[in-house]
């Protein structure tokens, strides 16, 4: 019993820390039609700018945070209104190339300002100490990080749902021409979900560095992971991208658990099923 | 005419001192990790390396070195073959050095052994290595040589169940072997062996299982870097000292990682053959050579594992007056015994592996408030135990 | 108005590629003597690649995990050389049939999908297996490598040498060999049916072709050349490690493809030797700073796409050869 809630806990925090740094390479792909490998590198951005800011420049963690992810974001909008926008009609192999170009030339950069060492983020005490769950006890930190993936995963449905720029997006998703023909700013739409999207990652990178280590390869180490992720989530479905980090979270925490020298033979398995079963993707976004 | 002979005089000059500088160098090729997550190895070889010979002048036995430095990379036994192939055969070095992993130290056997070209491993840590090739030395450890004392240890504090956790591949098994056999002789109970893929970041679920496994004490071997680093944080964070499990590690609390975990860190135990706060006339020296030579250099295992290395191809160079000679050199090589930084060394003739003293370590706060090993007991002159039963 | 010549080219047009890669390896064998390690090395990449040509180029699919094909191919001529003979042309047999069968097993469940779920799968699939191969310890030595395997001497001739001279003339024989036979393959009607197929499948369907038949016959003769290159390599290296299966090789192979450029299999051919070569002299001046370069390389690539200038270069060269034959040229 004690071993499931183990297996549940941990799962969950690995696949909230997988899920929010997905959900925007989802977003992308689906809105954007945009392979975009290089979003690992807005989560290493994320994690070594909150390394910076709080470690180098004692910033409060908060603040840390806060500012590490809108400049993610900031440098994400850029990047697409300046470079990327230029590719979205190329093919897909062209834009593969191109951002697995753009991440070799971030982790160059990392390693040029930040040497090749892992970056640690200090934690404030109240996140450090554990939490007695009753069964186990668990750091603070995996915690907050269950609650900023539940946050952003209410708060995403919310914006989609219910705001302008909700509709916006969804319009502009759904059919891009009659969107702009009716005077949505269907460009302006794209840099600001991008970097969003950006952010988000950036988030991610950031939560999840105890878990996925600070350190200039890590946008080529994780970038299977985030694409097998949107892969099996189904692309452009905030939801789908959920379901899909937690389950395979779930997957290959259990296989830690109960079977650690088969590796992680039995997260790619698992996916290789759920993609033979639903090829489109768990949860299927609209798409005219 | 005065002025011809001037200037043919001075060409033959500088063409005569070139080919006798020439003839002077003696070429070392050093294979280490400059890129990837294991790159900080390549840059303290270097300076361990690197300050060695200038600690001897900047030359060793009258001979100029000149360094030929290659990127190991990761594991990848294919590349590094080619790598020490080339430096072999267009760079024409005299001695290969170097080597973190041990499937790429491994790889290297047949190029060494047919050009008869001495090895010196700074830190790959197989025992079996050294028997692939006549040519092989090694200044580093092996895991059969720290864990037996690691496991004398664990029986003299009265454990009765220890679980072990290493790193899924060679030296990690070689931990878990060792310890297994030693601590069975001495009436314990190895109750569970976990073994951690060597690619594992998130290691909270191993920590979890050696929670429940209810031992005393929990033995573990990780490969230096990220690895070290995530599970004694694992270890903190998910409360296994105070669920009562003791750990015993090897180089799990390195000095290039020790500050980082804080406080949390006091009073864990290790056993290592080296530590940078040994308190030594040679090691103080060996400090202080390495900060000149490079200020940012971390005094760790790998530091101390190149700087002898050197020791002992200096001697090999000595032996052989500077001349191409493998087997000379071999035979000087083996016969030699020194006061290194971590304490007295020698080289096991039949093994070729560096014989010396095991530490137990704890960590403390040293000066400055830095967190130090200190090392509370020795185990003398440990051979490798895997090869030499 | 361009003219569409159903005329083979001329012979001497034909001969004269592989003439010249032959007088390029007689000049690395003569005058680089120091480079001869490094060549073989790359003549046996360059067989993946142009395996992978086939796949990506020709048939249109995208694969990131084509390393997969290689990688048994290593693992079964280390094995056979481990347990049977280390006779080098059955190793290479070995490679070709372990690469054959697995690309036809998996290609019979990968064929069924298309674009980015084709793309994910392939990656599981040599992601399952790389973990496999490290579950299997006792076969493949995990971690470690497989080593410890001697390769007999080449046709009786010559044992591999430190030089590199033999195992240079061996793999740059064979891949010499695999280069013309893929050529010819390509330039058949089942090659041109796989062109077709990636140009436009509704309009091949139509025409009556059996798409994934025709796909799964290319994926399993691309496996058999990934796996002669994987064979290749190990009984070069004689060893072969984990990293024959990963991601990283895939990934690499797809970018020197591009590279040189793919759809003709010259093109892999130039883009293995341009990026090895680079790959190897900026590491030795700073493994990390190496990644700016081939990151520039891309992203300028990308930006400033070849069919540009590779079409400017073209119009150039049809304009000169209308000039130089003025009559006949138009029908």
């Amino acid at each position: 019993m004690t071993l499931l809630a183990n297996i549940l806990i941990d799962g969950i925090a690995y696949g909230m820390v997988l899920f929010i740094i997905s959900v925007g390479l989802s977003i992308t792909l689906g809105l954007m039609r945009f392979v975009n490998l290089a979003h690992g590198a807005f989560a290493m951005t994320g994690g070594y700018l909150a390394a910076w800011l709080v470690g180098a420049q004692g910033w409060p963690f908060g603040w840390g945070l806060l500012a590490a992810v809108v400049l993610t974001g900031l440098l994400g909008a850029v990047l697409e209104a300046l470079v990327l926008r230029r590719l979205y009609r190329r093919s897909e192999l062209e834009q593969v190339l191109f951002t697995i170009g753009l991440t070799f030339l971030f982790v160059a950069t990392a390693n040029l300002l930040a040497g090749p060492e892992v970056q640690l983020i200090p934690l404030p005490a109240w996140l450090k100490t554990p939490v007695d769950l009753g069964i186990r006890t668990l750091p603070a930190q995996r915690l907050l990080v269950i609650a900023a993936g539940l946050a952003v995963l209410a708060l995403s449905a919310l914006v989609l749902g219910r705001s302008r720029f909700g509709i916006w997006l969804r319009a502009t998703v759904d059919n891009t021409g009659a969107a702009a023909a009716l005077g949505i700013p269907v460009k302006w739409v794209y840099a600001a979900t991008f970097g969003v999207g950006a952010a988000l990652a950036g988030l991610g990178g950031i939560l999840g560095a105890e878990l996925m280590p600070l350190e200039p390869y890590y946008p080529i180490k994780y970038l299977v992971l985030v694409l097998v992720v949107v892969a099996v989530g189904g692309m452009g479905s905030i939801t789908g991208s959920a379901v899909a980090a937690l389950a395979l979270g779930t997957i290959e925490t259990a296989s830690k658990y109960l079977a650690s020298d088969w590796g992680s033979l039995f997260f790619f398995l698992s996916m290789a099923l759920f993609l033979a079963w639903r090829p489109q993707g768990l949860l299927v976004a609209r798409r005219a | 005419m005065g002025m011809k002979m001037n200037w043919l005089g001075a060409a033959l000059a500088v063409v005569g001192m070139a080919g006798a500088a020439q003839a002077q160098s003696v070429k070392v090729g050093i294979i280490a990790p400059f890129s990837g997550p294991f790159a900080h190895y390549g840059a303290l070889m270097k300076a361990g390396a690197e300050a060695y010979v200038a600690s001897q002048g900047g030359k060793l036995a009258g001979q100029n070195i000149e360094f030929v430095w290659r990127d190991e990379g990761g594991p990848n036994p294919a590349n590094t073959r080619t790598l020490a192939q080339e430096l072999v055969v267009k760079d024409k070095v005299d001695y290969i050095g170097g080597i973190v992993f041990s499937p790429n130290a491994s790889a290297v056997a047949p190029v060494i052994q047919e050009s008869k070209t001495p090895m010196v491993i700074f830190n790959a840590a197989t025992s079996d290595i050294t028997t692939k090739s006549d040519y092989y030395i090694r200044t580093s450890y092996t895991l059969w040589q720290v864990t037996v004392p690691a496991a004398q240890h664990a029986a003299k504090k009265g454990y009765k169940r220890v679980v072990t956790a290493v790193s899924d591949y060679a030296p990690g098994i070689d931990a878990e072997t060792a310890f297994k056999a030693e601590f069975s002789k001495l009436g314990g109970q190895v109750t569970e062996s976990i073994r951690m893929p060597v690619r594992t970041t998130d290691f909270a679920p191993f920590a979890q299982r050696i929670k429940a496994s209810g031992a005393q004490a929990v033995y573990v071997f990780l490969p230096g870097g990220p690895p070290n680093l995530g599970f004694v944080k694992a270890y903190q964070e998910n409360g296994l000292r105070q669920a009562g499990i003791e750990f015993l590690g090897t180089a799990e609390t390195d000095e290039f990682d020790l500050q980082k975990f804080g406080d949390s860190a006091l009073g864990l135990t290790t056993l290592f053959h080296y530590s940078g706060a040994r308190d030594s006339a040679a090691n103080k020296a060996f400090v202080a050579a390495v900060n000149k030579q490079n200020k940012e250099a971390i005094i760790n295992y790998a530091t101390v594992g190149a700087w002898d290395g050197m020791h002992v191809i200096h001697k090999m160079i000595e032996a052989t007056g500077g001349k191409r000679d493998g087997d000379k050199a071999m035979a000087a090589a083996k016969t030699l015994k020194w006061e290194s930084p971590r304490g007295p060394v020698s080289i096991d003739p039949v093994t070729r592996h560096i014989t010396q003293n095991v530490y137990l370590r704890v960590v403390e706060k040293g000066q400055g408030g830095l967190l130090i090993n200190k090392e509370v007991q020795t185990f003398p002159a440990q051979v490798d135990h895997g090869l030499t039963k | 108005m361009t003219s569409l010549s159903l005329h083979a080219p001329p012979l001497w047009r034909q001969v004269l590629p592989y003439a010249a890669l032959l007088g390029l390896a007689l000049l690395i064998y003569f005058v680089f003597p120091d480079q001869l390690p490094m060549a073989a090395r790359i003549a046996a990449l360059a067989i993946f690649v142009m395996s992978l040509d086939l796949v990506v180029g020709y048939g249109g699919l995208a694969t990131l995990g084509h390393s997969a094909m290689y990688g048994v191919g290593a693992y079964a001529a280390g094995l056979l050389a481990t347990h049977l003979t280390g006779n080098p042309l059955l190793g290479l047999l070995a490679g070709a049939c372990a690469g054959a069968v697995l690309a036809l097993l998996s290609g019979l469940f990968l064929l069924r999908y298309e674009g980015l779920t084709f793309l994910m799968l392939t990656i599981a699939i040599s992601q399952i297996a790389q973990n496999l191969a490290s579950k299997l310890r006792q076969w493949t030595g995990g971690d470690d490598g497989l080593s410890g395997f001697t390769i007999q001497k080449i046709l009786g001739l010559a044992s591999f040498d430190l030089q590199g001279r033999v195992a240079f003339v061996y793999c740059f024989a064979v891949m010499f060999i695999c280069l013309w036979l893929m050529r010819r393959l390509m330039a058949s009607p089942f090659g041109l049916a796989c062109v077709g197929i990636h140009q436009n499948r509704q309009r091949m369907a139509a025409l009556g072709t059996r798409i994934r038949w025709q796909l799964l016959k290319l994926y399993t003769i691309a496996g058999a050349f990934a796996g002669i290159s994987g064979a290749l390599a190990a009984q070069v290296a004689q060893i072969v490690g984990l990293d024959s299966l990963g991601f990283e090789l895939s990934a690499e192979a797809l970018v020197m493809l591009v590279l040189g450029g793919a759809g003709n299999l010259w093109g892999a051919l130039v883009g293995t030797v341009v990026f090895a070569s680079i790959h190897h002299w900026a590491s030795t001046l700073n493994p990390y700073h190496w990644l700016f370069i081939i990151g520039g390389m891309l992203v300028t690539m990308v930006l400033v796409p070849r069919e540009r200038w590779g079409q400017a270069l073209s119009r150039r060269l049809q304009l000169f050869r209308r000039a130089a034959a003025p009559s006949g040229a138009s029908s």
